[in-house]
């Protein structure tokens, strides 16, 4: 099993979209909240995903198609 | 008694030992040191800090190493007092700290890259890793060589190799990765997880971030053990203008200085400024932006420390400003033609948002302001072709000199 710590960051758009849960249906992973806000124009989450590391991907990469800004827990660190 | 007592989670407080972590376990905050200062105040003093390694080293008391073995000459770099440009500006005590000419790459990373590599070796890591093609990866293949470590440095496949030379030529391994640099953020982090590797702004991010308290330091003792009224600095990740914050905090904390701490004014490029837009309308959280300016080597779209950033500017009442493409470079040039030092992009945008505040009478005449330039112009020379004075052309001919050049006949 691996684990990816993310945070996601949903438009205005998105927030009424039961984004998660359709993420959880559609890939093996699971999703662990830690910290999230979500206010009427804007919401953001971090969380962990955990699965095998092909699941991973795949949902990370849907996430990203849905419009949703995912990003490591991090932030950027490629630097030019 | 030890100096560095934990690890403590910046959000939820959570307080772990002192191991290559950088985010808390339970709400996903970043790890930061925490000192013993009572105990440190008993080992450290002005004289014995003057007596120390001309380097970022005489202040180990405040850093969270034990024995410096890597980055040995990094730090302590010019404080320069602006004459020319400050008389421009109409301010009477202008100084530069001039991290243009750090050792050994020439940019304030090698104050960071410094500190997280001697940790690193205390740890017993023996490679060190980064994503960059700038200033970092310059600094981190430098000291890993110097260091005898092996070094990876990650990049996306589409950027052209010649940018990496100045890495390249410290023998790394460099890994094209196929994807934007979303995708090189996200691998990253995985490797960094899954690898026994220092990556130096992943997880041993703590201790690599440390290293730019001394520039608060430095700032201090230059100016004779003193801080400054005003430092003005550029933000990227936030974590400089942080840790110059923290800096000047503790020399108060262990009884070095005593005066008020400083405004902290901070600079971004308009093309990518989600710290400042989240100053400007309150928000406590970032949102990312897609970086679209000629400062690269401060365009980070997703902050991670921008929350602390726009506390630190609440905190110490100070402001932060934005400044267009045109005006970084007209910041650049001015830097040079006054004080003759060449910096690149983030210096450009430092200067001109230190004339915005000047403008706007945020800085009175008499404060002592410090303005950082944290690299060095002679590495991004090209985004200043077509922007510079034209030559002139003459035959050799001391008559056509008269004309052409002094306009005498």
């Amino acid at each position: 099993m691996n684990a990816m710590k993310l945070k996601l960051i949903y438009p205005q758009e998105k927030i009424k979209e039961p984004i998660l849960s359709k993420l959880c249906k559609s890939f093996e992973v699971d999703i662990n909240i830690r910290k999230a806000n979500v206010q009427e124009k804007v919401g953001w989450l971090e969380l962990e995903l955990t699965g095998k590391e092909e699941e991973i991907e795949k949902a990370i990469q849907w996430l990203s198609q849905q419009g949703i800004d995912v990003s490591p827990i991090e932030g950027q660190v490629f630097v030019e | 008694m030890a100096k560095v007592r934990a690890l403590k989670c910046k959000e939820c407080g959570a307080e772990y030992k002192v191991e290559p972590l950088h985010v808390c376990e339970f709400c996903f905050g970043p790890l930061e040191i925490v000192y013993d200062y009572e105990e440190i105040k008993k080992n450290i003093s002005r004289e014995k800090i003057e007596k120390g390694p001309k380097s970022l080293w005489r202040y180990v008391d405040l850093l969270p190493v034990e024995n410096p073995t890597v980055g040995l000459s990094a730090g302590f770099t010019p404080l320069t007092k602006a004459e020319n440009l400050g008389k421009l500006l109409g301010l009477n005590n202008l100084y530069i700290k001039d991290d243009s000419v750090n050792h050994p790459t020439l940019s304030f990373k090698d104050r960071v890259v410094a500190v997280a590599l001697s940790k690193a070796k205390e740890f017993g890591f023996d490679t060190a890793a980064c994503a960059s093609t700038g200033n970092l990866a310059n600094s981190v293949a430098a000291h890993a060589a110097s260091a005898s470590m092996k070094c990876y440095v990650f990049i996306p496949s589409n950027l052209e190799t010649n940018k990496i030379i100045g890495s390249l030529v410290f023998n790394p391994t460099v890994v094209a990765v196929d994807g934007n640099y979303d995708d090189v953020n996200r691998l990253s982090s995985e490797i960094a997880n899954e690898f026994g590797w220092a990556f130096v702004n992943i997880n041993v991010r703590p201790f690599y971030s440390e290293g730019s308290k001394t520039l608060a330091y430095e700032v201090a003792e230059q100016l004779g053990w003193r801080i400054p009224d005003v430092v003005v600095a550029p933000l990227a990740s936030g974590s400089l203008y942080t840790k110059i914050w923290k800096g000047f905090n503790e020399l108060r904390e262990v009884g070095l200085v005593d005066r008020n701490l400083p405004r902290m004014l901070g600079a971004q490029a308009e093309g990518c400024s989600p710290i400042y837009q989240a100053f400007k309308e309150g928000r406590d959280f970032i949102k990312p932006v897609k970086p679209n300016t000629i400062a690269k080597s401060i365009a980070i779209g997703n902050p991670a420390d921008g929350p602390y950033a726009v506390k630190v500017a609440k905190e110490s009442r100070g402001d932060i400003q934005i400044a267009t493409d045109e005006e970084v470079i007209e910041g650049i040039k001015l830097l040079a033609k006054t004080e003759g030092i060449f910096t690149e992009t983030a210096g450009g945008t430092t200067i001109a948002v230190l004339k915005k505040f000047v403008e706007a009478g945020l800085i009175g005449k008499d404060e002592v302001v410090v303005a950082y330039i944290t690299g060095n112009g002679y590495k991004t020379m090209e985004v200043l072709e077509g922007k510079l004075n034209k030559l002139i052309h003459i035959k050799p001919s001391l008559i056509e000199f008269k004309q052409k050049v002094t306009g005498k006949k």
